[in-house]
């Protein structure tokens, strides 16, 4: 297979991959418990299929092994009226709620009441109640993160950018290598240049993409205290500032030789800032911190079925995009000669 | 004449009391860094008075010191000059002209880094430097120019064969100086911030291999620069 057959081996994963992010739904959630102005109190979800089986629903609040039932009124598929009636003593104070359908299987939402009226002790042990088998009947669908929701969909958008961007300047610095230990310009001077293009191409993308998800979940377009978010800000400004480089010298052979060193200096710059900083440096990014996100944990089947082929099909756009650049320029290159 | 077979440390030593012969030789080159420093530290204190907190003492530091230190390393030297370079490359191994840049550089720097302690000290006050404090910020400070230094070294001599002048070390530099602001600071803001020395010392053991990991990575990358 010659590179356009790996090019458009990279496109058709890549038309698999926006077709899964518009189509594929949701798995089901509790968003949130809130009390209206009437003093009743809702628990939200999303994605759920309440009204498909009101009957063979259980709610319960508490903890995992120690559990009281409530009393609830199925409002919509999304909404339940909860009426909690609390027992005298609780274990704590502070419970999770549970939702049990045997189409959705077990929902939870942590902490979701806080019970003030009840006396407290720790050891405290509630009457058994029946638990529902906890499996869902749904089908293919991503999974329900608390505060990400629908916007895990970016996940196929935003993290292979940067696999895209590591690949790409990976082949830079290889190149500029190749330049440093040969003699005279050859062709590695133009493939590390071309290469540090696209992929800074992939970084901007990279970057905006993230900033979208940032505002949907941690709140703000850009945050100060993540050390990955602005490392990558820098790298961004780093490889800017080799093409700048590039078009202060005049002379291609100096230019070629000056540029390649600072090269190797931004790629050691890369990894420390992406690689190493960021496992230093407490971080909003999932599997760093504290954060709800995903870690080994949270990417499930269905989100390793469409994440893989979307960083093996971004990688091969980007490879795609790096060679017709570099054949745009040979060819340039040759209408530059026949033209006088 | 051709390019010496051998690494010497004799012209190592020479290059290095050279350089400092042409900076003392042309005198208002140091004069001015000096000033520089001085000023950038009374207008910092003309910003935030005499009573600045642990936020704002650290920050400036920080940012005088990182303007001083471009201002000390991206300036044009005599020896820059093309005609010199020609000459060097004829008497002078690449190695050794960067380890005496180097050197040279780190010796401004550790004067530059005192003074702007010093007037800090004098000007935004000691306030914050309790306790053996002052010590260890001095040593943050000095390690913190060094590794700048080393640094700027390498991106001034790629702006200077370049033939571009500041601007080009200050768009190269910028970006590339943020790991060790980013330690810097962490460390300036552990330490003033009721931290003790010992409880922030892996910040400085980074600082210093940082100086010491960019030295050596100039070193083996200049001799690239200078062949012909």
């Amino acid at each position: 297979m010659n590179h356009r057959g790996f090019t458009a081996f990279g496109v058709a994963l890549l038309l698999y991959v926006f077709a899964m992010v518009a189509w594929v739904p949701l798995g089901p959630g509790l968003v949130e418990v809130m009390n209206d102005e009437a003093g009743q109190t809702h628990a939200i979800a999303h994605g759920t299929h309440f009204t498909q089986s009101p009957d063979q629903l259980r709610a319960f609040a508490g903890t995992q092994d120690r559990l009281i039932p409530l009393d609830f009124e199925v409002v919509s598929d999304h909404r339940l009226l909860l009426r909690p009636t609390w027992p005298d003593t609780l274990h704590k104070r502070s419970l999770d709620l549970f939702v049990q359908s045997p189409v959705d299987g077990t929902l939870s939402l942590g902490n979701a009441f806080y019970v003030e009226s009840a006396s407290l002790d720790p050891d405290h042990r509630y009457a058994p109640v029946e638990v529902l088998d906890g499996s869902s009947q749904l089908g293919f669908h991503f999974p329900f993160q608390p505060q990400i929701f629908e916007t895990i969909r970016n996940l196929m958008l935003h993290v292979p950018m940067w696999f895209t961007m590591f690949f790409l300047m990976g082949i830079s610095f290889v190149q500029s290598i190749k330049h440093l230990g040969a003699k005279g310009l050859g062709p590695a001077d133009e493939r590390a240049v071309t290469s540090a293009q696209t992929g800074l191409f992939f970084g901007v993308i990279g970057l905006v993409t993230g900033s979208l998800w940032a505002r949907f979940t941690w709140g703000d377009w850009w945050v100060a205290s993540d050390p990955q978010l602005n490392g990558a800000l820098v790298t961004v400004l780093v490889y800017a500032g080799y093409l700048v480089l590039r078009a202060a010298v005049d002379d291609p052979v100096l230019r070629a030789r000056i540029s390649a060193v600072f090269n190797l200096f931004a790629f050691v710059l890369l990894i420390i800032l992406l690689m190493i900083f960021p496992r230093f440096n407490e971080s909003l990014h999932p599997g760093k911190g504290g954060n709800p996100g995903f870690n080994t944990y949270d990417l499930d089947s269905s989100l390793r079925a469409v994440f893989y082929p979307a960083v093996i099909g971004w990688i091969l756009l980007g490879m795609g995009m790096y060679r017709m650049r570099l054949r745009m320029e040979s060819l340039s290159r040759r209408i530059n000669r026949l033209e006088p | 004449m051709a390019t010496p077979n051998a690494f010497s440390f004799g012209r190592v030593a020479f290059l290095v009391q050279h350089t400092f012969r042409v900076e003392f030789r042309q005198g208002h080159a140091l004069i001015g860094l000096l000033l520089f420093a001085l000023s950038s530290v009374y207008a910092a204190f003309q910003a935030v008075g005499d009573d600045a907190g642990v936020e704002s003492w650290n920050a400036l530091i920080w940012i005088v010191l990182i303007f001083t230190a471009f201002n000390a390393m991206a300036r044009p030297h005599p020896d820059d000059r093309p005609e010199n370079r020609q000459y060097l490359t004829h008497v002078v191994r690449p190695l050794e002209w960067m380890l005496a840049r180097t050197v040279y550089h780190w010796a401004l720097m550790t004067v530059l880094a005192a003074l702007v302690f010093a007037a800090f000290a004098l000007f935004l006050g000691t306030d914050h430097l309790a306790g053996g404090r002052g010590w260890w910020m001095l040593a943050g400070l000095e390690l913190a120019g060094w590794a700048l230094a080393s640094c700027l070294t390498l991106l001034a001599a790629i702006a200077a064969l370049a033939g571009a002048g500041f601007g080009l070390t200050a768009v190269m530099g910028l970006p590339l100086i943020v790991p060790i602001v980013l330690v810097a600071t962490r460390f300036g803001n552990d330490l003033l911030g009721g931290l003790t020395g010992e409880e922030t010392v892996e910040n400085l053991l980074f600082l210093g291999t940082l100086a010491g990991g960019i030295t050596a990575f100039g070193l083996v990358l200049f001799p690239y620069l200078w062949r012909d």
